[in-house]
């Protein structure tokens, strides 16, 4: 039996405005081969370099969703870790991330009430010191 | 702290959360009595509530609330 790694536990008391968590990534060509087959997206733009370049990429473009799943880490095992579940996120693209290019994703608490257990995180994807999505996360943090 | 002025920003507040701009806000307004008002429309009602009025409130004041006339009360208590 493999060993999954283990989750922050962050209480909401924890969750004060500007406490920040960073997950570093970096998507490889078999990680975007597994999200194409997933998704059953086969747009030649993620799956095809030379097609990317001829649009005016630099080379295949890494799946939005592939940052979103990122995102999912941030706040799943970090921020504000196991306790925590998703009510919304919204992601702007705006600029490509490639395949092999070293990103990452930061997640600031912006707002948390202690009446509802609400916690809001302001998100940003960057790479090579460039912002690619800027966002945010509507998380709500039960009882440890 | 007015209460024609608490009803006339709840009232903005009401409309941004729901989208809906044809919701009138009362003392005796209940999620009941607005289809969309499910839990999760009621945590970001208090999360804009607190935002807008500038206000903190614990679970227990909320979770005690019976209609929009007592959450009315509230704001006025915690904005004295």
């Amino acid at each position: 039996m493999t060993t999954q790694p283990q989750a922050q536990i962050l209480a909401l008391g924890e969750l004060t405005e500007g406490l920040r968590a960073v997950v570093d990534f970096t998507i490889s060509a078999q990680q975007m081969q597994q999200f194409a087959e997933l998704s059953g997206d086969f747009n030649p733009l993620h799956t095809d370099a030379a097609f990317a370049r001829s649009k005016g990429f630099e080379g295949a473009v890494v799946y939005g969703a592939l940052m979103v799943a990122k995102v999912s880490q941030l706040i799943g095992m970090q921020l504000p870790g196991r306790n925590s579940v998703w009510a919304s996120v919204a992601l702007d693209f705006r600029k490509p991330l490639y395949v092999d290019q070293a990103a990452q994703a930061e997640g600031v608490v912006e707002e948390a009430s202690d009446s509802t257990g609400m916690v809001v995180l302001k998100l940003t994807v960057r790479a090579a010191g460039k912002v690619l999505a800027k966002g945010r996360a509507e998380v709500i943090v039960g009882h440890a | 702290m007015d209460i024609d002025a608490i009803y006339t920003q709840l009232t903005a507040i009401f409309h941004d959360v729901f989208d809906d701009e044809s919701i009138v806000v009362t003392p005796e307004l209940t999620a009941d009595d607005v289809d969309e008002w499910d839990s999760l429309a009621h945590i970001r009602l208090v999360l804009a509530i607190e935002k807008k009025f500038g206000l903190k409130f614990s679970a227990a004041e909320v979770g005690r609330l019976k209609n929009v006339g007592e959450f009315v009360s509230l704001i006025q208590s915690k904005a004295k």
